[in-house]
């Protein structure tokens, strides 16, 4: 215990001590644990279609995740990683086989050579989409169909000019989605251009081309939020992703709304409402979701309660009844429980 | 055991020190940082030179000058919340604020008010940012499922505005030509 207790005191003083003397800011630690609870109204965890929450009737675990950041001067480092479910074998990719390990969301480091330019390198979360990996990033608990057959995460190296407040800009080559190391080479580029036309709305319009999944592809993305009022937010993410070789199935378009309407100082209720198209490649006919989801955020302090119900259509019939006979709905509840700290 | 003792005082004084610490309202309900400061030995012309320099120069990555007359400073700016664990932490928000400085011959005053609350998330990158730009004014009444992490901020924004006044006494009471001039003391080992 004394032992334990020095070397707190120890490290404390260390930490206040470089503090004084150097521009150092001090070690960020900040994370996330979720659970969730999931009943599949045709009893069938296979109808779940898009990431995660893909448990019925069980009180499963999303993930805790642990971000440690650091600034010295003009550089500074993320490392994040994530264990649970959500973090490992439902992540891609898991960092050791078998489903069992962890998976690092992100892992950089960045120097800010001026107020305006700045150069990033190393394995990040997306800059396509809307939602993340990280339940604390996103309103909704389950994921969209976008989310799910996008990139999750790119490693390269990118640079970024902040022209103003208003507008940035950001290019990059990356490996191919989702791998720690390139099976292909850095065979990819990215952009993404920030606008902030108005206080309170940002969009986003990205592009990534070169290696993805199915092989080489382009994907274009647009991702918006608009704060309209204090309680009123409105969010939005179209894209389109085409493979080259057309024969290969994965090539997809769709949009996703997102408005969301705090009803109260803790609570906010949010709608997602989803087309996503999966396009016909040689003998595979296109096909198309709707989804509609229906949450609340209820806060206390670092706790998030998010009750959601979810509704999916497609007419090709890929969801199941309860007798396991295919249907054209499948339908969900789930209340999760995420806590950030 | 000693350690355990002096960590449960410890702790209790902070506590205790931290809860007696709170926000004046002004006329209007708004909460204010209000202090009045004699200054004998400085001129008015002075006061208002540093008052400047302290908006435009020490405190420009977070301050920006709204206007200038000449016995007064009017400006904007925002301060950091941490959320601490230890010895680290990470920014849980911001608050804005007004601030406005006006000096007289033999004293000045200052006040921080209008403050509003902005809470930070963390992005896919892993960096606290704003999560919304409009902010809730600090007087306002939470629920009870918030009362708590609102004391804290509470708390939190009294303190860093508290060493943002003491900041600003200490510079406006020093002399930036004289400090300039100090030198580094040079310790030579050639004769002992």
């Amino acid at each position: 215990m004394k032992k334990l207790l020095t070397a707190i005191f120890a490290m404390a003083s260390t930490t206040c001590a470089l503090a004084q003397e150097t521009t150092t800011s001090p070690l960020e630690i900040s994370g996330s644990v979720d659970t969730y609870f999931k009943y599949d109204f045709a009893k069938n965890p296979l109808n779940a279609k898009t990431s995660f929450v893909t448990d019925h009737n069980s009180v499963s675990l999303g993930m805790i995740d642990i971000a440690l950041k650091k600034k010295t001067g003009k550089a500074s480092f993320v490392g994040e990683l994530s264990f649970g479910p959500r973090g490992q074998s439902q992540s891609i990719p898991d960092a050791a086989a078998g489903g069992s390990s962890f998976n690092i969301q992100n892992l950089y480091v960045n120097y800010e050579f001026t107020n305006e330019f700045s150069m990033t390198a190393g394995y990040m979360g997306t800059f396509i989409g809307y939602e993340v990996i990280s339940p604390v990033g996103n309103f909704n608990y389950s994921t969209s169909y976008l989310f799910t057959n996008g990139p999750f995460q790119n490693a390269g190296i990118k640079a970024t000019y902040k022209f103003s407040d208003k507008v940035s800009l950001m290019a990059g080559l990356f490996n191919d989605w989702n791998v720690y190391s390139a099976s292909r080479g850095v065979s990819a580029i990215g952009g993404q251009l920030m606008v902030a036309p108005v206080e309170g709305w940002t969009a986003y319009i990205n592009a990534l081309l070169g290696a993805g999944f199915g092989g080489y592809g382009t994907i274009v993305d647009l991702t918006t939020a608009y704060q309209i009022t204090e309680k009123f937010k409105l969010g939005l993410n179209a894209a389109n992703y085409d493979i080259k070789d057309s024969a290969v199935p994965g090539s997809y378009a769709g949009a996703a709304l997102y408005p969301q309407y705090a009803v109260l100082d803790a609570v906010t209720l949010g709608l997602r409402g989803e087309y996503f198209k999966f396009k016909a490649a040689g003998a595979v006919p296109a096909t198309a979701f709707t989804a509609v989801t229906l949450t609340a955020n209820i806060k206390s302090g670092g706790l998030t309660f998010i009750p959601e119900v979810r509704l999916d259509h497609n007419s090709d019939k890929p969801f199941f009844k309860e007798g396991g006979a295919a249907a054209p709905n499948g339908g969900q509840f789930s209340l999760a429980a995420v806590y950030a700290f | 055991m000693k350690y355990l003792l002096f960590i449960i005082v410890a702790t209790f004084s902070i506590q205790l020190s931290a809860q007696q610490k709170q926000f004046s309202k002004d006329d209007n309900g708004k909460f204010i940082y209000y202090k009045v400061v004699d200054s004998q030995r400085v001129s008015k012309d002075t006061l208002l030179q540093r008052a400047k320099a302290f908006v435009n120069v020490a405190y420009k990555k977070s301050m920006v000058e709204e206007s200038v007359t000449d016995s007064s400073v009017l400006a904007k700016g925002t301060i950091v919340i941490d959320k601490t664990i230890l010895v680290a932490g990470h920014p849980s928000g911001e608050v804005s604020y007004n601030f406005v400085f006006e000096a007289r011959n033999g004293k000045y005053r200052f006040w921080l008010t209008d403050m509003l609350f902005i809470p930070y998330q963390r992005d896919r990158y892993g960096n606290f940012v704003p999560t919304t730009k409009i902010g809730v004014p600090l007087e306002r009444t939470p629920g009870k499922l918030n009362a708590g992490a609102w004391k804290d901020i509470l708390n939190s924004t009294y303190l860093k505005v508290e060493k943002f006044g003491d900041d600003f006494k200490k510079y406006l009471a020093t002399s930036r030509v004289e400090k300039a001039k100090k030198k580094v003391e040079t310790i030579s080992t050639k004769q002992w």
